[in-house]
C-alpha cells in the first residue's frame, strides 16, 4: 500500500502552518517574503496530490500559474525591498510601517 | 517503496522548513527554503507529475531563489537588532495566533482520516508534458495569456521600482561653467559632509545626482 492521499494533504497543512507561523514571527522583510513562497508551495503540493487522485491535469495547470505568478510576485516583491531599504536602511518590518516611501 | 520515499522527502521537507524558520541568518534561510523545493519536487516525481517537478526545480529553486539570495547579497542585512520596546505586546499575540494556526492543523489532521484511497491505481499520462500543453493551449489558454500580461506588468513594476528615485525641482538649473556642489546635496545619506563635487555641466550635474537630464527646451518652466 503506498502513500494515501491524506498523507499528502498532511504534509502541505504542516508545511503551510510553518509558513504561517514564519509570517507572524519573522521581522526581516525578505524571511517573509521566504515564508509566503512556502505557503505557496504547501498549497501546490495539494493541487498536484488532488490531481493525482482524481487523475485530472487541471491541477498541475493551476500549479504552473502560482508558479508564474510567484516568479511576477517575487521580481516586484524583491523590487519593493530594494526601495524600501534604499530608503530607510533598513529591513525590519516595524520600521516600514506607513505607505510612503 | 513509494511509502518510505515519501516518509523520506516529507521528512526533509518539515526539517528544512523549520530550518528555514529558526534561522537568523536570511541566507542560511534561503538554502533551506531550496531544501523544501528539492523535497516537494521529489514528491511530485512520486506522485506522477515529472513536469511539474521539473518546473518547480528550474522556477523555484533556479529562479526565484537566485533572485532572492541575490537581494539579499546585494543589501547585505546583518543579524536582527533586538526588538525594541514599543511592540513588546505583540509577541503573545503571535504566540496564540500561532497557536490557532497549530490547531486548524491538528483539526486537519483529524478529518483527513476518512479520505477513500484511490491514488495513482492506474498508469496514466496526466502529468506528463503533452497532456499540460494540451490543457494549457485548449481550456485554459485564457489564464495562460492573462499570465504573459501579468508577467509583462511585473517587469515593468520591477524595473520602475528598483529604479533611482530621486527628483531634482523642477526650478534647479545648473549654469553652464564650473560647479560646486556639496557632498550633501549630492548624496542624501552623507548629511553634514560638505566635501566640494565639482561639476562643468547641467548633464554632468544630474548624472551625479542620479536623475534624468531632459536636453529638449519644451518643458515647463
Amino acid at each position: 500500500m503506498g502513500p494515501q492521499l491524506s498523507w499528502y494533504l498532511a504534509l502541505s497543512a504542516i508545511l503551510f502552518t510553518i509558513g504561517a507561523v514564519g509570517v507572524i514571527i519573522k521581522r526581516n522583510v525578505i524571511a517573509m517574503f521566504m515564508c509566503i513562497e512556502l505557503m505557496l508551495n504547501a498549497v501546490n503540493l495539494t493541487f498536484v496530490a488532488f490531481s493525482s487522485y482524481f487523475q485530472d491535469v487541471t491541477g498541475q495547470l493551476f500549479v504552473f500559474i502560482v508558479m508564474t505568478v510567484a516568479a511576477a510576485e517575487a521580481a516586484v516583491g524583491l523590487g519593493i525591498i530594494i526601495a524600501i531599504f534604499r530608503n530607510r536602511e533598513t529591513l525590519d518590518v516595524d520600521d516600514a510601517s506607513i505607505m510612503k516611501l | 517503496m513509494s511509502t518510505l520515499l515519501f516518509i523520506v522527502f516529507a521528512g526533509m521537507a518539515i526539517g528544512c522548513a523549520i530550518a528555514m524558520v529558526s534561522q537568523t541568518n536570511p541566507l542560511y534561510s534561503a538554502i533551506s527554503l531550496i531544501g523544501v523545493f528539492i523535497s516537494l519536487a521529489s514528491i511530485y516525481v512520486t506522485l506522477a507529475a515529472p513536469f511539474i517537478a521539473a518546473v518547480q526545480v528550474i522556477v523555484y529553486a533556479g529562479a526565484i531563489m537566485v533572485l532572492v539570495i541575490f537581494v539579499i547579497m546585494l543589501l547585505n542585512v546583518e543579524h536582527a537588532e533586538p526588538r525594541r520596546r514599543r511592540l513588546k505586546f505583540l509577541v503573545p499575540l503571535a504566540v496564540g495566533m500561532a497557536g490557532i494556526l497549530l490547531a486548524e492543523t491538528a483539526f486537519i489532521l483529524y478529518s483527513v482520516q476518512s479520505t477513500p484511497d484511490r491514488l495513482a491505481g492506474n498508469i496514466s499520462n496526466v502529468g506528463l508534458t503533452r497532456s499540460i500543453g494540451v490543457g494549457l493551449f485548449t481550456g485554459y489558454l485564457l489564464p495562460f495569456e492573462v499570465t504573459s500580461v501579468l508577467l509583462l506588468m511585473a517587469i515593468v513594476g520591477a524595473m520602475s521600482l528598483a529604479r533611482r528615485s530621486t527628483v531634482l525641482s523642477s526650478n534647479a538649473r545648473v549654469v553652464p561653467g564650473v560647479q560646486v556642489l556639496a557632498m550633501d546635496i549630492v548624496n542624501p545619506r552623507a548629511v553634514g559632509d560638505l566635501r566640494p563635487v565639482q561639476t562643468e555641466t547641467t548633464a554632468e550635474a544630474a548624472h551625479l545626482l542620479g536623475v534624468d537630464f531632459q536636453t529638449d527646451q519644451n518643458q515647463p518652466e
